[in-house]
């Protein structure tokens, strides 16, 4: 009895203490995985939460960088209604949004299903490599490159277009076309990222479906329409959302290839808000338009997220 | 917890130790990178080293940087106290009104700048913002470089870089605007060189002359000029005794019916006679030195790409001229003292040492701006680089007229030329362009005269209602 009073105590001691070790060792792992979340942790507070949460501070500031913060309470959001240039403006990134947006998913859709293709290995890579490099450079120089090809006067596309018979166009000069010029640049520039997006959603749908639906006589349309477009609908929900938010973030297409101009033609959002902030000096307003623009893009990812219950197919 | 020691002891890392310590490390290693530098900005090599003041100057990339660089190695000798660091801010987008707005940003992101180049278009900005100090006590204390100051340069020169009676910067460079026209292109059209009488019909008839545009490789332009930047349309608003704000730059005179005279004339130019291109995109100088471009208007810093290329067919006049006296736009660049300086004294050594004779002939050689130590423009160095009437750039210091640089320059000047950019390709009639221009401008001539230099506190209604025209 003894031997096992004494055994039994000895027992109850023992899991005490693999409790109590194991309590410790659950507080350490804790700690480490706090301490090991800790530096992105810190890191997304200084570059994103607290920038953000400064921006709201300062719609109801006048701030000019130099001088102390003054309170304005509603001031910088009124006059986001006063500003006529502001609609202009907006209209302006609407249309960007919408025809960038809409040509470099169908363009990344097209090549992506084009470099899929059968074909030497050679070739393809070349290929992929060709349409992928513009990602891969820096817009500003691309940017520098296009304004030579498209200046009005002894610009090389003119001077095609001239040596063909046909009148030079106003790319960057006219209103009208300085915007389709930086929606031409911008689905050149990055469709190259969707093609491989949309490549790698390709890639991952099963080839025994094709197969199957080969068999059972469906053809290159019918195997498109219920194979291919279903399978690649989460992918290209993603590549919608990331080239929408990108396209009205657009900055230095904007910024290098026309500045803006002519006149407010081509003048972006973003680049308002930039110059209103660091031109003009004025954080207190480029905040209050800066939560307009995060508001609006928080809006349509929402409702993006919604409608995708009708159309994106995850099984 | 175990030590590293003792785990590194037993010779057995856990998963669990592992990450623990990569934790440690990565939180260490990120923690230092954002704490502060501890070293102090003058320490020492040695017990021998003599201690020196780090003074860092910021010039614009109007000047290659290359300029400045024997100016730094005669420093090392000459300031011996002084660690000169130099950095250069882009100018190129935006001219001095984008120059002075990423000045401003600079400080106020926390750099510290000692000495600072900055024009009479961007003084009023740092002079409002209070980032420079006035010099007037630094020339007091030292009657040497006050001698220069008031003996070897122009009375001109000296007050634009003067704010309420105070010396804001030490003099240093300056530009007016003349014509540049290639001489072999007028030989070959059988056109006389201009002279200094021409007027506005004599230039007319000379680009209808020398002009050849047909659409194909072998187009001539017969002038180009800047569509946007006050300085390169004073040049001809000035000459047409007109300007686009008043004499005093505190309201709009854009509705000077001069004013949409001169705009008309340069806007024919482009879409009537089609004798010069839409500056958007327009890459002026390479058209020039290719024979593709006959004539074009610059300051004396366009010699430089001239003398790199080796092109010598061109020769300067002055600008042709239409009504009241004959005048040239003159704007001055100097160095002035940042209020936030740590080392006062150092940076006015390195200020005086900047603006001397020896960097003046450093920028006449590398055919920069026009120096403004009379001493040094008179030497003949300064005719030997340039072309044969290179004279005219000093000479017309007499008839020189401040280009408008008011306070608030960097937001009047994009407005400018925004709306210019709609006269030039033809979509605004030169009178719908001036009148949505000076109703912006007047909104931000109000808001400066009432002390605000921002848009914060005036409706852009106001501005619609006095435009009376579509934004």
């Amino acid at each position: 009895m003894a031997t096992v009073a004494s055994h039994s105590a000895s027992s109850s001691v023992s899991t005490k203490g693999w409790f109590a070790q194991r309590h410790t060792n659950r507080v350490q792992e804790i700690f480490a995985g706090y301490l090991f979340v800790l530096p992105a942790a810190l890191s997304l507070f200084v570059f994103l939460v607290a920038p953000i949460l400064a921006a709201f501070v300062l719609v109801f500031m006048r701030y000019d960088v130099l001088s102390p913060p003054e309170y304005v309470g509603l001031h910088n959001l009124n006059q986001l209604f006063a500003d006529t240039r502001l609609r202009e403006i907006y209209w302006n990134t609407v249309r960007f949004v919408v025809f960038a947006t809409l040509f470099n998913n169908l363009l990344g859709l097209l090549l992506a299903m084009g470099v899929n293709r059968t074909m030497h290995a050679a070739v393809k890579y070349l290929l992929r490599t060709a349409l992928f490099f513009p990602v891969l450079t820096t817009t500003a120089s691309l940017a520098l490159v296009w304004n030579f090809l498209l200046t009005q006067d002894r610009g090389v596309i003119n001077f095609l277009l001239q040596q063909i018979g046909l009148e030079p166009v106003p790319w960057l000069s006219s209103s009208s076309w300085a915007m389709v010029s930086v929606v031409l640049f911008d689905v050149w520039r990055a469709c190259g990222f969707l093609m491989v997006i949309y490549l790698a959603g390709l890639q991952a749908i099963p080839e025994s479906l094709y197969e199957a639906a080969s068999i059972d006589g469906a053809n290159q349309f019918q195997r498109m329409r219920y194979i291919t477009l279903p399978l690649l609908s989460p992918t290209a929900f993603f590549a919608l959302i990331v080239s929408l938010i990108g396209a009205a973030q657009v900055f230095d297409n904007v910024w290098v290839l026309t500045g803006g101009g002519p006149a407010d033609a081509t003048r972006l959002i973003v680049l308002y808000i930039y110059e209103i902030g660091f031109k003009r000096f004025e954080m207190g307003y480029a905040a209050a338009v800066s939560l307009t623009l995060f508001l609006i893009l928080i809006g349509l990812t929402l409702f993006q997220f919604r409608m995708s219950r009708r159309w994106v197919h995850y099984d | 917890m175990s030590t590293l020691h003792e785990t590194l002891g037993k010779q057995q890392l856990s998963r669990r130790d592992l990450l623990r310590w990569s934790a440690f490390a990565t939180t260490g290693a990120l923690l230092a990178a954002c704490a502060p530098g501890v070293a102090p900005s003058g320490a020492t090599t040695g017990d021998s080293a003599p201690a020196q003041a780090k003074v860092r100057i910021v010039a614009t990339t109007q000047m290659p940087i290359e300029q400045w660089q024997p100016a730094v190695e005669r420093a090392v000798d000459q300031l011996p106290e002084v660690d000169l660091v130099l950095t250069q801010t882009n100018i190129s987008e935006g001219g001095w009104a984008g120059y002075s707005d990423r000045i401003v940003t600079q400080i106020a992101g926390g750099e510290q700048l000692d000495v600072i180049m900055i024009a009479i278009e961007g003084l009023g900005l740092l002079t409002d913002k209070k980032i420079l100090v006035p010099l007037d006590d630094f020339f007091l204390a030292d009657p040497t470089e006050k001698a220069i100051l008031d003996n070897d340069i122009h009375p001109v020169l000296r007050e634009m870089l003067q704010v309420d009676g105070k010396q804001m910067e030490y003099p240093f460079s300056w530009n007016n605007m003349v014509m540049y026209y290639n001489t072999a292109v007028f030989e070959e059209a059988g056109v006389e060189p201009p002279t200094t009488e021409w007027n506005w019909d004599d230039f007319l008839d000379t680009c209808l002359k020398v002009a050849n545009v047909q659409g194909n490789a072998d187009d001539r332009y017969a002038y180009s000029f800047w569509g946007n930047g006050m300085f390169g349309m004073a040049a001809w608003y000035f000459n047409n005794d007109t300007s686009p704000l008043n004499d005093s730059w505190t309201e709009s005179n854009l509705m000077d019916p001069k004013v949409a005279e001169t705009l008309q004339f340069m806007a024919d130019l482009i879409l009537k006679h089609k004798v010069a291109p839409n500056p958007q995109g327009w890459e002026e100088w390479a058209q020039f030195h290719a024979g593709h471009l006959a004539m074009r208007t610059c300051g004396r810093w366009c010699i430089a790409s001239s003398l790199n290329e080796n092109f010598t067919t061109y020769d300067l006049q002055y600008q042709p001229h239409r009504a009241g006296p004959l005048r040239t736009v003159a704007g001055t660049d100097g160095w002035g003292i940042a209020g936030a300086t740590k080392s006062p004294d150092a940076a006015w050594s390195v200020t005086k040492f900047l603006s001397n004779k020896d960097a003046s002939i450093d920028m006449t050689t590398s055919g920069g701006n026009i120096p403004t130590l009379r001493s040094v423009a008179e030497l003949p160095l300064f005719a030997e680089y340039g072309p044969a009437n290179t004279a005219i750039f000093y000479e017309s210091l007499d008839y020189a007229k401040t280009v408008p640089s008011p306070k608030n320059f960097n937001i009047v000047d994009p407005i400018l030329n925004r709306h210019y950019q709609t006269i030039w390709n033809g979509e605004k009639s030169v009178e719908e362009a001036l009148a949505a221009a000076d109703a912006e401008v007047r909104v931000e001539m109000e808001k400066l005269q009432a002390g605000r230099s921002s848009f914060a506190g005036v409706s852009t209604n106001k501005l619609a209602a006095a435009c009376g025209c579509a934004q």
